[in-house]
C-alpha cells in the first residue's frame, strides 16, 4: 500500500473504502433519525416489468453472438414491445423491422462497425 | 534456331499452367493493417502513418494504421500474436519498451520472440536526457555537480518501467545521482511536463522534442545510445561522457504472427526497405527527427535479441528493481 | 498597438484562406459529420479523426485537413447535448453536466428551449473562444505550462468538491456518489506503478472500465429501466410541450450563464486532460451559487444548460491553443490532429505562427465559420428532434436501449461491454430508486484518476512533502479558494439550521 508520503497502489482504493463506511453510516444515521412513513420499495409489484427489461436485455447480450446482429435485434424489439408494453402486433412488426434496417444501415454501412454475424456468417 | 526457341516457350508454357492452377491468389488481396499498439499522435503512430503515406508506390494493397493502446503496449501486441498469421495483421513497434523490458521484470501473456517473427526494422528512437533551456546547468557534467547537492534530481519519464524509465534509473545509478523517474501518460505529458520545469529534466525520444530543441526550449544533452543518433548527430553520447549506459533505445520494426508464411515476410521486408528508400519518405523522417534504419529479417531478428540481453545487462549492472 | 494591428492583419488573412470553396466545403462536412458523431453513441471525435486521416493525405493541404478535423471536433461537442437533454445520455464526459437540469427541462415539455438555448449558448462561448484564441494565446498558453501535477491537483479537487453540489440531493448523498465514482475509477491498471487493481483476473478489465459504456449504462440504460415501473403509455413527456424557442424571459435567465460559462470554459479548458470536465462543473456550480433560485437548479434551470454547455465549447476552442502555440496537444482528438499535422511536413509548434501563418489564421478564420455553421445546422434540427419525443415512450424506450447496445459494441467489438453496461444500467436503476444522484459518480469517475495520478507525480517530485500543494503559487490559491469555499459551505449551512429553528 506504501507509506502516505509515496503512496502505493492500494493506497486510494482503500482509503476511499473507508471513508466509503464512514458515510454510509451517516446516510443511515440521519434517515434512522428522521420519522418517516415506511414507503414501499416496489409499490404493486413494480418490479415485474423492470425484471422484464433486465431479462430481455440479457437475452440480447447472451443471443448477439449466437444469432448475429439482425435476428437478435428483430427479436429484441419484437420480445420488447410485446412481452412488457403489450402493444398490437400491427405496430410492433414494421416497427421492428424498420429500425433494425436503420441501425443496420447506419452502424454497418455508413460506419463499417463490424455487428456479430452469428452462425451466418 | 529461332524454330528451337518458339517451341521451348510454347513447351514452358504449358508446364507453366499446373504451376499456376496450383499457385494461390499473389498477397496481399486486400488491406493490409498495421496495429499500433500505442495512442494516436504518439512516436511509432506517426512513424507507421507515414509508412503507410507513401506504401502505395511499392506494395500492392494499401496499409491501413489500426491503434489499439492498452497495457503498456501489451494489449495490442497480443491481439496481433493471436490473429492469424495470413499476412494480413502486423505489429509495428516491435522492439518497444514492452517488448525489449518489461519481460525482464513481468511475466508476459506472450513470447516475444517465440510468438512474433521479425519483418523488418524501420526506426530507433534512440532515448535523449533533455533539460530545460533555462535551467542553471548547460551539460551532464554540470547538471551532475548540480544534483550531487540536491536530496533528489527528478525526471519526467514517458511510462513506468518502460525503456526511459530503466534508462534514467542507470544514469542515476551511474552519476551517483538520487534519481527519481516520475512517470507521466506517455511521451507527450512527460513533454509538456519538462518543458513546463516540472521536473530537473526529461527522458525521451528526439521525435517527441525536436521541434521545441529547434525552439531553443528544450536543450539534448546526452543519448543512450552505442554510437550518435543521426537524428540528433550533435549529442553525445553517455559513453563518449564516461557512464556506461548503453541501450538500444526503443527499436521500431515490424513484426508477424509466428507461422507467417516466408514468402509473404520477404514479400513485406522487401518492399518495406523500398518505402525506407525513397527520398521523400527519409527527408519526412528526418524533419519529424526519426531516423530511418532498415534492417533485414534475420538481421533484424538478431538485434533484437541482443538488444534485449543488453537491457537485461544493464538492469542486472545497476541494480534496478521495479517498486 | 501594432501587435493588435498585426494580428487583425493576420486574421484578415486567415479569412482570406478559409473562404475558398474548398475550405467552406470541407469546414461544413467536418461539421456535420461531428455532429453526428456527438449524437451517435459510443463512437468519439477521436475515433473519427483517426478514420479520416488517410483522407487528408489526398487531400494534399494541411489546412484544409485541420479545418475538417477541427470541424469535427467542435461539432461533436453540438451533437453531444443533443442526446444529453433528450433522453439523458451524455455523449462525452464533458456533457454529463448538461444531463442534469437539460432532461428535466425535456420532461417539462421545454426540450425545444433547452436544445436552442444549449445551440446558442455554444454559438456564443465558441466566438467567444475563437476570439482568445486570437488575441490571448501565446501568453495563455506559457501559464497553462506552469500547470504541473500539483496545480491538477487542486484544481480536480475542486472539481470533484463542485460535483458534489450537483442536482439537488443532499451534500452527504452527493459525497458518498463521489467515492463510489472514486472507486470505479480505480479499476484497472495502475499507471503510476503498474499494478492492476479491481479486475479479478477479467482481462477485459485491464484497461479499465470505459465512460461511454458506463456513462450509458448508469444514464441511459438505467434511466429506462427505472421507467419502466410506471406504465408510461404515453410519451416522455408529461407537459404539453410548449414553445420550440427559448423565450424572451429564457434569454434574460441565460445571458449572463453564457457570458460566465464561456469565460470558465475558456481558461480552464486550456489545461490538458480534464480541462473541459472541469469547467462544465465549475460552470454549474457557479450558476448555482449566484442563482437567486438556486432550487431550481437539478429540476430543470435553464441556467444549468446554458452555463455548461458555453462552458464546453469555449474549451473545445482553447484546447487548441497548446496545440498551435507550443505544439502539445491536450487530448486523445486534438493529437490526432497533432499527428495528421506532422505526417504533412507541419510541425505544430511555437514557431507555427510565425513560419507557417496560413495555417494557424486559416484554422482560427475557420472555426469562426465552423460555429456559424454549426449554429445554422443546430437550430432548425431542433424541431425534429422535439418530434422524436413524441413518440410514444413505450416505443422509444427499446430503440434507445438499442442503440446504446450497438453504440458500446462498437467501441471494443465485444460483448462484454454490452454486459458490463448491464450492470452499470442495473446499479444506475437502483440508484435512483434510492435518490441518489449518478452524475457526481460519473464524474468522479473522469477525475478520480486524474487526481490520484495527480497527487503521486506530485509527491514524487516533492520528494514526499505535501507542502508542494500550498507552496507553489497557482495551487497555493487554488487550495485556497477550495478552503474558502468549504468554510462558506459549512457557515451557510450552519447558519441556515439556526435560521429554521
Amino acid at each position: 500500500m506504501g507509506k502516505v508520503s509515496r503512496p502505493g497502489p492500494g493506497f486510494l482504493p482503500f482509503g476511499l473504502a473507508l471513508i466509503l463506511s464512514a458515510l454510509s453510516i451517516a446516510l443511515i444515521a440521519k434517515s434512522w433519525k428522521r420519522e418517516e412513513q415506511s414507503v414501499p420499495f416496489w409499490p404493486e409489484r413494480g418490479w415485474v416489468r423492470p425484471l422484464l427489461g433486465v431479462g430481455i436485455f440479457l437475452l440480447y447480450a447472451v443471443l448477439l453472438p449466437l444469432l448475429g446482429f439482425i435476428l437478435t435485434t428483430f427479436f429484441f424489439l419484437i420480445c420488447w414491445m410485446w412481452v412488457i408494453e403489450r402493444i398490437r402486433w400491427a405496430t410492433i412488426l414494421p416497427i421492428s423491422i424498420g429500425v433494425t434496417a436503420v441501425l443496420y444501415l447506419i452502424f454497418s454501412y455508413f460506419l463499417e462497425v463490424p455487428l456479430p454475424a452469428g452462425f451466418l456468417s | 534456331m529461332l524454330k528451337k526457341m518458339l517451341v521451348g516457350i510454347v513447351l514452358g508454357s504449358f508446364l507453366l499452367l499446373p504451376l499456376l492452377a496450383g499457385a494461390q491468389e499473389k498477397y496481399p488481396t486486400k488491406p493490409i493493417e498495421l496495429v499500433v499498439p500505442f495512442a494516436a499522435g504518439g512516436s511509432t503512430d506517426v512513424l507507421a502513418r507515414l509508412v503507410a503515406k507513401y506504401a502505395p508506390k511499392y506494395f500492392d494493397k494499401p496499409l491501413v494504421v489500426v491503434n489499439k493502446p492498452g497495457g503498456g503496449g501489451i494489449t495490442g501486441t497480443e491481439g496481433v500474436v493471436r490473429s492469424k498469421p495470413d499476412g494480413y495483421s502486423l505489429f509495428v513497434g516491435y522492439g518497444s519498451g514492452h517488448d525489449l523490458v518489461t519481460p525482464h521484470f513481468q511475466k508476459m501473456p506472450y513470447d516475444t520472440f517465440n510468438d512474433l517473427v521479425s519483418v523488418c526494422r524501420l526506426s530507433i528512437h534512440s532515448i535523449v536526457m533533455i533539460i530545460r533551456g533555462d535551467a542553471p546547468y548547460k551539460t551532464l557534467k554540470e547538471l551532475v555537480e548540480w544534483g550531487k547537492k540536491r536530496p533528489q534530481v527528478t525526471a519526467s519519464v514517458s511510462t513506468k518501467a518502460g525503456s526511459v524509465d530503466i534508462t534514467f534509473q542507470a544514469v542515476g545509478k551511474a552519476t551517483g545521482l538520487k534519481m527519481v523517474t516520475v512517470p507521466f501518460r506517455g511521451g507527450a505529458e512527460s513533454v509538456t511536463a519538462i518543458v513546463g520545469g516540472q521536473t530537473d529534466c526529461g527522458g525521451n525520444h528526439p521525435s517527441e522534442v525536436i521541434s521545441h530543441i529547434k525552439a531553443k526550449r528544450l536543450i539534448p544533452i546526452a543519448v543512450a545510445l552505442e554510437n550518435r543518433d543521426p537524428a540528433i548527430p550533435d549529442v553525445p553520447t553517455f559513453k563518449e561522457l564516461g557512464y556506461n549506459v548503453t541501450a538500444v533505445g526503443s527499436v521500431k520494426g515490424v513484426a508477424a504472427p509466428k507461422g507467417t508464411s516466408p514468402e509473404v515476410v520477404r514479400y513485406l521486408a522487401e518492399r518495406f526497405k523500398k518505402v525506407c528508400d525513397d527520398p521523400e519518405f527519409i527527408k519526412s523522417m528526418k524533419d519529424i527527427g526519426q531516423p530511418v534504419m532498415y534492417q533485414g529479417p534475420q538481421e533484424f531478428a538478431k538485434f533484437m535479441k541482443e538488444g534485449f540481453a543488453q537491457y537485461g545487462q544493464m538492469i542486472k549492472e545497476f541494480n534496478i528493481k521495479l517498486e | 498597438m501594432g501587435e493588435i494591428w498585426g494580428m487583425f492583419q493576420g486574421l484578415a488573412g486567415g479569412f482570406d484562406i478559409a473562404f475558398t470553396l474548398t475550405n467552406l466545403t470541407f469546414a461544413l462536412i467536418g461539421a456535420v459529420l461531428g455532429t453526428m458523431v456527438g449524437i451517435l453513441p459510443g463512437l468519439g471525435p477521436s475515433a473519427t479523426i483517426s478514420l479520416l486521416l488517410p483522407l487528408s493525405f489526398k487531400i494534399g493541404s494541411p489546412v484544409t485537413s485541420i479545418i475538417m478535423m477541427a470541424g469535427i471536433f467542435y461539432g461533436a461537442m453540438y451533437g453531444g447535448s443533443t442526446t444529453s437533454i433528450l433522453v439523458n445520455i451524455p455523449g462525452e464526459a464533458a456533457s454529463v453536466v448538461t444531463c442534469i437540469d437539460g432532461y428535466q427541462m425535456a420532461k417539462k415539455g421545454r426540450a425545444g428551449p433547452a436544445l436552442g438555448m444549449a445551440a446558442i449558448g455554444s454559438f456564443i462561448a465558441g466566438t467567444i473562444g475563437v476570439l482568445g484564441l486570437t488575441f490571448v494565446a501565446p501568453p495563455l498558453a506559457e501559464f497553462a505550462l506552469k500547470f504541473g501535477p500539483p496545480e491538477y491537483f487542486s484544481l480536480t479537487l475542486f472539481g470533484l468538491l463542485m460535483a458534489t453540489l450537483l442536482g439537488e440531493g443532499s451534500i452527504l448523498k452527493g459525497l458518498i456518489m463521489v467515492v463510489m465514482g472514486l472507486l470505479l475509477g480505480s479499476v484497472g491498471l495502475d499507471p503510476i506503478s503498474g499494478a492492476i487493481r479491481f479486475t479479478w483476473g477479467i482481462h477485459m478489465l485491464q484497461e479499465g472500465i470505459d465512460f461511454v459504456t458506463l456513462a450509458m449504462g448508469m444514464f441511459g440504460v438505467g434511466e429506462i429501466f427505472y421507467n419502466l415501473e410506471k406504465v408510461l403509455k404515453t410519451e416522455l413527456v408529461t407537459r404539453k410541450i410548449t414553445h420550440l424557442w427559448p423565450t424572451l424571459k429564457d434569454w434574460a435567465d441565460s445571458k449572463w450563464a453564457v457570458i460566465r460559462g464561456s469565460f470558465i470554459g475558456f481558461f480552464i479548458g486550456i489545461l490538458p486532460g480534464g480541462g473541459a470536465v472541469i469547467s462544465s462543473l465549475v460552470s454549474y456550480a457557479v450558476e448555482k451559487r449566484v442563482s437567486k433560485t438556486p432550487e431550481e437548479f437539478g429540476k430543470g434551470a435553464i441556467q444549468g444548460v446554458a452555463g455548461p454547455e458555453s462552458a464546453n465549447n469555449a474549451a473545445a476552442s482553447a484546447s487548441f491553443i497548446p496545440l498551435l502555440t507550443l505544439g502539445i496537444p491536450g487530448n486523445a482528438a486534438i493529437a490526432m490532429i497533432f499527428a495528421a499535422l506532422l505526417i504533412q511536413g507541419v510541425q505544430p509548434g511555437p514557431f507555427l505562427i510565425t513560419e507557417k501563418p496560413e495555417i494557424f489564421w486559416g484554422v482560427v478564420a475557420s472555426m469562426y465559420i465552423g460555429n456559424v455553421m454549426l449554429l445554422i445546422l443546430n437550430l432548425p434540427m431542433v424541431g425534429l428532434w422535439v418530434q422524436l419525443l413524441r413518440v410514444p415512450y413505450s416505443i422509444l424506450a427499446p430503440i434507445v436501449v438499442l442503440f446504446c447496445c450497438v453504440g458500446v459494441y462498437s467501441i471494443r467489438n465485444t460483448v462484454f461491454d454490452i454486459y458490463v453496461m448491464g450492470i452499470f444500467g442495473v446499479i444506475g436503476y437502483l440508484l435512483r430508486k434510492v435518490n441518489l444522484e449518478p452524475g457526481p459518480m460519473i464524474l468522479a469517475f473522469v477525475l478520480g484518476p486524474i487526481l490520484e495520478r495527480a497527487i503521486r507525480q506530485a509527491l514524487l517530485i516533492s520528494a514526499g512533502s505535501p507542502l508542494i500543494f500550498f507552496t507553489r503559487p497557482i495551487s497555493g490559491a487554488l487550495m485556497g479558494m477550495l478552503i474558502l469555499f468549504i468554510a462558506l459551505q459549512i457557515f451557510f449551512s450552519i447558519r441556515n439550521k439556526k435560521g429554521n429553528q
